[in-house]
Order: structure tokens, then sequence, then C-alpha cells
């Protein structure tokens, strides 16, 4: 690719009037020392410093080196444009965490765009804020009113470019655009490409753990968008270092350089990451005959309410999560339906669900549940555990039960200030006992000082269950970690987690291989929550609902095999040009 | 004295810019501030500054409280962040770097050690003592200048180059720039600078004199640069290209959908008995054999444009992309220096060897010196090995082994 002489190179000669001038002038020369020093500070590179780290809580964000140097290299070394391929697992979003932030710092970002896949946009959001105290808005808040109206947006991509918002998301310049998956651009013919290729920025950051996903051309594609011309034409890439004949890569040293100058990928061979074992114990209970019933008649009510009226989803939704969680958290829905008269027709049916719950007396998770905690106050230092429910009743009537049995409590909930919320953390780790947590305790909170974890009651979306994992099992962690899964026998709580999690083997992946998975899935249109409560309320008999379920998971267990290949696949292909080296 | 072969001299410049750390910003701050005659209060990370009336600078008269670096903000709406990117920082430098550009500063022997020669400090052979005699007073102009290399598809790159010339014989003096630029190094604090001598003519022949070298200097970087662009051209011309392509198999679909429409409605002309019917499908065919005509003269341009390459948008491409750059002369430093001869005692075992070379102060060794068994020129690469027999060189170390 040596040899191109295209375009012409144009020297000009500034005059030096104002040098010859000053010859004989009048001025003191006392400060041309100073005016040396002025001129070299001018042109010198600046600081190459992560300055803001200083500022990141420890306690919120673990930095590790590889992250702070891919955030380093991304920043100095490649002005602001780079491609972040790192293995699946090392931390991508805090490389570019850390890079805003320094960013924010330096007063460059003005204006910044992340474009993610939608199902990971809310989770990027939360990340940003609680590591590094970034403040977005995400096109999927209430009070998000356009990408011409907020200077710090997180996105989906199909957002972006859908026809209500392109005009506005191509109408201004943003300082910085971070792109998540961008393998998922590496197609030159889609909107998508069209989008990323007419947006006009300063600085560009793309994430992909798989940068190549069928041929060379994806690389082609994606570096092209971030630095244009530093592979020359596509025809000539491809001449270049593809030997066509025998389908290998030619010329590897100078790929190497060239993506060198654009492209970090740290492999997990290459960084101290280890983590600890992580044991999982999945319990499942027989409910008792009051529960049971309980549980037939909510799912019927729901499976009726939702033939008639398809618009009350999440409610109904919402109900059949709560009906496993416990009776007090389906009690204040049901009532509060019934107060707000919004569900006149099925009055009677709702009135006889109060009843049943009435009748349940003995809720059977939660004595199981004290199994649990009693075995971690006998084996576990200060008898910490964490217990997750999705339900704040649920949480009041835990802890209440478990104040009762003698157990040091503590509640914390997304109505907590942070301030607060640290006082809780804190506390807990101080004083041992169990911490009922909603899912308010996302990112950023770290309770590595514990290891025994409880989910008792599931959430349908499996980055939720991975994020309350990784509350506890994350690197710091020093002891083996211990999952405990609740569930009741023959309730979908039982099938999304013997059938879907235990199939994807959810609870062994290393963080962040799901979402891999899940954008996979996204890009087959398929939104998880959806898929549960679709089959659930589909399924004509006990029989058709599991073999839902088992298909559901086939199609998972698919993705997760072509998400595995993929990676597989980029490790093969990278290994040769040694790319996780530094540039020295 | 200096030698002809002018091999010594393989790096004619140093690259001048300085790295902006935190400390440099202040230790600059600092000493602006003092020498325009502002008073500084320091209070850990935050400096009570106040500029008096009647000051000559950018800043405006007052006080002010500098928050240096990563200091956190207070809602004081006097603090003003000093950070590399401050625009407090920027304003003062901006001030600082027009204000005296041209000085003289002395460098005699009595200033500054006297210099080893890299093959000789690498060597294992010592040096016991070491002389400088000055004959004569030299002088040299140094000077900054700042390259700016532009192109579309790039970043600006900006590089900063000091080169020295000596004002007599016209040689370029790469150790005298090095050591101009330690001595006004921020570290270094003040240097003592008077009003140079030089006639404005002289100094205009010598920069023009120094202009090609420092473009050559920068000749690698400006050519990976140019490869860059390059690539990004042919890129751009190529999509083009393939642009075109798509537009004339569109538009020859569309003559092959006319002509269809045209063949239906010559069928319908035979066919229609009616007058009025007749003329209203003659004005049709009229219509769309005119449209036609428009397409294949589209085609037709098209095609010749193809065929010559599409010259005028090829040279629009190229244009865009061309690098420019621009040679900016910044500074200039009369500076004087001695010249004459250095004596090294040399020392290796029981072997002692005295060498007399040219030498100049802040320059250094001026002459090169060769191995006496095999006449290579001693360099770092081929430091002085030993002293048996006269001066070796690491290379002929076989001859004697």
């Amino acid at each position: 690719m040596d040899g191109y002489d295209l375009v012409d190179v144009e020297v000009t000669h500034e005059d030096a009037d104002h040098l010859l001038r000053s010859i004989d002038s009048s001025e003191d020369r006392e400060e041309h020392p100073q005016t040396l020093q002025a001129i070299r500070l001018q042109a010198g590179q600046p600081d190459s410093e992560l300055r803001s780290l200083k500022q990141l809580d420890e306690n919120s964000v673990k930095m590790l080196e590889h992250q702070v140097d891919a955030a380093y290299r991304a920043l100095f070394e490649m002005d602001g444009k780079a491609l972040l391929a790192d293995e699946v697992g090392l931390g991508k979003t805090i490389e570019v965490g850390m890079i805003l932030k320094e960013m924010h710092f330096r007063e460059t970002d003005d204006s910044v765009l992340i474009l993610t896949p939608a199902q990971l946009a809310k989770q990027w959001q939360a990340e940003l804020l609680e590591k590094f105290g970034l403040d977005f808005v995400c096109n999927y808040d209430d009070e998000f009113e356009g990408f011409d109206a907020h200077d710090y947006i997180i996105a989906s991509i199909d957002t972006a470019k859908s026809d209500r918002h392109r005009t506005t998301v191509l109408g201004r310049d943003w300082d910085v655009l971070v792109l998540d998956e961008a393998h998922y651009v590496k197609n030159e013919e889609t909107d998508r490409y069209d989008l990323i290729d007419s947006l006009s920025y300063n600085y560009a950051f793309f994430l992909t753990a798989t940068p190549i996903q069928n041929e060379l051309t994806d690389l082609y594609n994606v570096v092209s968008l971030l630095r244009p011309g530093l592979f020359g034409t596509r025809d000539v890439f491809h001449h270049y270092f593809v030997d066509t004949n025998q389908d290998t890569l030619v010329n590897r040293d100078e790929l190497q350089d060239r993506l060198n100058s654009v492209m970090i990928r740290n492999r997990r061979a290459d960084t101290d990451i280890d983590f600890t074992d992580r044991t999982i114990d999945t319990r499942t209970f027989d409910p008792s005959p009051d529960e049971r019933e309980l549980y037939q008649a909510v799912s019927e009510y729901v499976k009726g309410a939702y033939s008639e009226d398809q618009g009350q989803k999440l409610v109904l939704m919402l109900l059949q999560k709560e009906v496993v969680s416990s009776p007090a958290a389906l009690e204040v829905t049901i009532e509060k339906r019934l107060d707000e008269q919004s569900e006149l027709t099925h009055a009677d049916e709702l009135q006889s669900i109060l009843d049943l719950i009435d009748q349940v007396e003995t809720v059977t998770k939660q004595e199981r549940l004290l199994d649990i905690v009693e075995e971690a106050r006998d084996h576990v230092e200060m008898g910490r555990v964490i217990v997750f429910t999705q339900f704040r009743a649920t949480q009041r009537e835990l802890l209440d039960r478990l104040a009762a049995e003698g157990y040091t409590v503590h509640a914390f909930h997304g109505g907590h200030s942070s301030e607060e919320k640290e006082q809780i953390v804190e506390r807990f780790e101080d004083e041992g006992g169990v911490l009922v947590s909603t899912d308010a305790m996302s990112e950023g909170r770290n309770l590595q000082f514990c290891n025994i974890m409880v989910n008792y009651d599931l959430p349908w979306n499996p980055m939720r269950v991975e994020q309350r994992i990784g509350r506890i099992h994350r690197i710091g962690q020093k002891r083996d970690v211990y999952i405990f899964n609740m569930a009741l026998k023959d309730t979908v709580e039982e099938y999304v987690l013997e059938r879907l999690y235990h199939k994807i083997d959810l609870f062994q992946q290393t963080v962040g291989e799901l979402s891999s998975i899940l954008t996979r899935l996204e890009e087959s249109g398929t939104s998880f929550e959806d898929e549960i409560f679709e089959r659930l309320v589909s399924a004509d008999s006990e029989v058709d609902l599991e073999n839902d379920f088992d298909a559901m998971a086939v199609d998972l267990q698919e993705q997760r095999d072509l998400a595995e290949k993929l990676e597989e696949f980029n490790s093969g292909v990278f290994e040769g040009f040694d790319l996780g080296e530094s540039d020295d | 004295m200096v030698s002809s072969k002018g091999s010594t001299w393989g790096r004619a410049m140093t690259d001048a810019a300085i790295a902006v750390t935190q400390s440099a910003v202040e230790q600059f701050t600092e000493q602006y501030l003092a020498s325009i005659g502002c008073s500084i209060e320091k209070q850990g990370g935050r400096w009570a500054v106040t500029v008096p009336e009647g000051t000559e600078t950018e800043l405006a008269t007052g006080q002010y409280i500098l928050r240096c670096g990563d200091e956190q903000s207070t809602e004081n709406e006097d603090e003003e962040p000093l950070h590399p990117e401050s625009s407090f920082f920027q304003t003062i430098l901006e001030d600082s770097s027009g204000r005296c550009p041209v000085g003289n500063i002395s460098i005699d022997a009595g200033s500054t050690d006297i210099a080893i020669p890299n093959w000789l400090r690498t060597s294992d052979v010592e040096v016991s003592e070491v002389d400088f005699s000055p004959y004569y007073d030299r002088t040299a102009l140094v000077f900054l200048f700042t390259l700016d290399i532009e192109t579309v598809s790039d970043y600006q790159t900006e590089l900063l180059r000091s080169v020295a010339v000596d004002v007599r014989s016209e040689v370029v003096l790469p150790g005298l720039a090095d050591t101009l630029l330690e001595k006004t190094s921020l570290e270094r604090g003040t240097t003592e600078s008077d009003a140079p001598r030089i006639e404005t003519s002289r100094a205009e022949k010598l920069i023009d004199h120094v202009r090609p070298t420092v473009v050559e200097e920068v000749r690698p970087t400006i050519n990976d640069i140019h490869q860059e662009a390059s690539r990004a051209a042919d890129a751009e011309v190529e999509e083009y290209r393939q642009m075109q392509q798509q537009r004339m198999e569109e538009l020859e679909e569309t003559v092959a959908s006319l002509s269809s429409r045209i063949d239906e409605l010559n069928r319908e002309i035979n066919q229609e008995s009616g007058r009025e019917e007749h003329v209203e499908v003659l004005k049709k065919r009229k219509g769309l054999k005119s449209e036609l005509d428009e397409v294949e003269a589209e085609i037709e341009d098209l095609r010749n444009r193809r065929e010559q390459g599409f010259p005028d948008k090829q040279r629009e491409i190229r244009d865009r992309h061309s690098i420019e750059v621009v040679v900016t002369p910044r500074s200039m430093t009369e500076v004087d220096y001695e010249s004459g001869e250095a004596e090294f005692e040399l020392a290796d075992g029981s072997w002692r060897e005295s060498l007399t070379v040219g030498y100049g102060s802040g320059v250094g060794v001026t002459e090169d010196v060769y191995c006496e068994n095999c006449n290579q020129r001693l360099s770092e690469q081929n430091p002085l090995r030993s002293l048996s027999g006269g001066l070796r060189c690491s290379e002929c170390r076989g001859a004697d082994n």
C-alpha cells in the first residue's frame, strides 16, 4: 500500500517580520527566556495524565490497570478516536466512563451522545451515574425531550435512526460519540451504518468484543467510520491484506501497525483478573395448598384479562410477578386496582383474590429463607446475607419477620437519598446481619465484603440478575460466593429459573457475556420479558407451556453458542497480531 | 575543524515542545505573574492573585483565586481554574509568547559543564580529566519554528523545532540549540538576556538559510500524513466512481423502461382510430422521447467522464485532501558562545592517551574522531573500546583478538 502520491504537499513559509522588527525594538529583553518557555508550552502535548481519576470514589469503581491504560491510550495516543475491543468481561464500559470523566474534567464534552442496543441503555445510564457521577438522560426517561434538548444523551441506536429523531440527531455537531456493540454497524448498506457515517462528531469511542463478525471487511467498515482513509479503499484493503487464494491474512505486521493506531484489545489472559468460585443453590419448594390456589387464581385472571385487553400488559405482568414474590406484594397492587376502579369488569374476581390472600397463613418462601440466614449466621463472618426482592411490600414483610426472629436487619431501596444509601451499606458492613434490598441496589455499590446472596424472587430480565450477582461477585471479592435462588414449584418462577436461566448458565457466566447474548436476541427483535409473558398467557396447557419455554431456551442457547463462537473466532484472528501489546 | 563529512550532525534539530503537566503550568504561571508585578498568596491548592492597576497584561486587573489542578471547586465566582486547558493559562501563554521573541543569551565555558561526546560517554574508557581552552568568541542564532501540518482527513499536527546556526560559518549546531533550551527551561529559573547585536539583514538571511533544514527534518512525519491523506482521497475517489456506476445502471434501467413505454405507444398509435386520442398518444410519445433523450445524454456524459477517470471530481477530492505545511519562525535567540579546543585525558587500564578536539561551549565536540586502527568514525553506535595501540573502536574488536 506504499507509493501513494495522490495529493499535493504545499509548504508555505510565513515571514519573519515580527522577529526582525523586534531586533531593534526597545522591549524588555529579560522576558525573552519566558517567551521561549511560553512558545514551548503552547506547542506541548496536553498533560497526559488522567487527572480526573483522583476524583473517583474507590468504593464506587475499582479501576484496573488495563482499563486505565486503555483510557489513556484512547485519549492521548489515538487523539480521541478509538475502537475499544477488549475481550468480553474486561470492563469496556468502565474504560469509556473514565474517558468521559476525563473529558468532562477537561471541559471538552459539551455534547455527548452514547448509542447502545435498547436493552443496555438504562444500564449504561446507571453505571455512568453511580460509578463516575456523570448524569445522562436516556431516551426511555420521561424527561427526554428529543436529541436537540439535552447535551448528555444515552439512546438506543434504533431510536436515533428512526424517522422521528434522525434529523435532530444529525442536525447538531456532537463533541463525543460513543457507540456500544459497534459490530452492529458493520454493514455499510444498513440504516445504522448510514446514521453513524452521517453523524458529525469530534471524538468517537466504539466498543465491541468482536470487531470481526464474518469477514475482515467488517473490521474495515467499523474502522473506516472512526478513521476514514486509514485502510484506503475497500478493494485495496482486500487486495493488500487478504490472500484470496488461500483465504488467509497477509501483511499482518502492517495491519497490526495500522490497527494499533486506532484499536485497543486487551485479553483476559493478559490481565490479572481472578474471580473466586461461585456456587449456585437453587431451592424449589412445594407451595401450600392456599398458595397454590392463589397462584392459579391470579394466573387465570391475568390470562383472561390479557385476552380481553392487551393494553394492560404491564400491570398484568406485574401481578404475575408479585404472586410468586409474596401475597403482601400482590395485595397492594390488587387493592390499588380496586380503589382506582381501573378494573370494573373483573372486580369480583379481584375481590376473591384478596380473600385468597387473606387465607394464606404461612408464606412458604419466608419460612425457607429463615433456613438460609440461619445457616449463614452459623457459618459466615457476621452472618452477612443480602436478600434481593423486586417489591417493597415483600421487602417490608421480610424485614419484619427477620427482625422478629432476632436478626439484625438493614433495608435498602430506591427511596433513600444517596447519602443514606451509603450509610446503610456501611452499617451492614459494620454490624452484619441481613440486608434486604430491592433492585435499586444496582451498579456501583461495592458489597464484596459479603459473599452470600439470596434471590428471594427472580427478575424476568436476566441483566438484572447479572447486576445482582455483580454486587458481590466482583473484582476484590476474596471468598467463594454463594447464590441461593428461591422458587415455588410449578410457577412461572420455576420455569424461568429451570428452563431458561439454567439453560444459558446465567448464574455461572462471566460478567459481560450476557450482554452479547441479549444484544443478539434484540437483533432478532425479541424482548426477554415480553417473550416470557406472552408464552405464559398464550399456553393452552401445562405441557404447552413447558414446550414453549423449552423452545425459548433453545433460541437462547443458540444465541449463546453464536456469541461464543464469534468471541473464539476473534480471539483466533487477533491472537496472531499480538494486538494486546502496548505500542512501545 | 568540523568534518566535511558532516555525519556528526545526523540530527539537526530538537523537538522543543514541553509536556504541559500541571506542575509546569503552576511553575510558569507563578513566574509569569511575578514578572509582571502581581502578588500571589498561596493557600494550598488555591492562590490568591492580585493584578495591580496599570499592569501590562491581557489579564483583567483585580483579585482572583486560582484553583490549581484537581482542587474541588466552590461556588465562589472569582475562582478561576488553573490547569493545562484552562482559559486563564491559555491567556497568559498567549500574552507571554508574543512579549519578547528576540534576545541575546551567553553560553560561556564557565556556565556549562564540558560535554563528553556520546562515543566516549558510552565507552568503558575512562575520562580522567578534561579541559577546555576557548580561543574565539562566536555567535549563533537559535530559532524556534512551528510547523503546522493540515489535512482534511486528519487532525492538525503542530510541531515545534529548534535549530541553531553559526552566524559566520552558517553551520547548523544542534548541541547548541539543546543547551539553550536546557538553560532557559522552567526548572532552571531566571536566565539573563540582553538586546541582540545582529543586523536585521543578516538575521533575515540566516532565517531563510535554515528554513529548508527545518522542513527536511520533519519530512518523515509529513510523509506519514501524506500517505494517509492519499489513501483517504483514493477511497473517496473510489466511492464516487462506484456511485456513478450505480447511477449509470439506474439510468440504463430508466432508458429500458422509457423505450418499452415508447414501443407500447407506437403500437397504440397504429391502433388508435379517433383523432383526439391519436394526438394525445403522439403528445405522450413526444414527451417520453424527450425524456429518453435527456437520460441518454446524461448516460453519454457519465460514460465520457468515466472514460477520462472523472478528472474534475478527482481534482476536487485531491485538492481537498491536499496537505499544507505552514512554517512559522517564532523566536530568535542570539547566543554568544566560545570556540576552542577540549583536551580529554583518557585512561584504559595502564594505557593513557590525551585527545585534543575542536570544541564549542554549549555546542560540544565539533569534529569527528576516527579509529586509529580501522579508520571508522567513532559514534554512539560505535564507541571507543580501548586505547591499546591508539584509539580503537568497538567494531574492529575482532582485529586484535
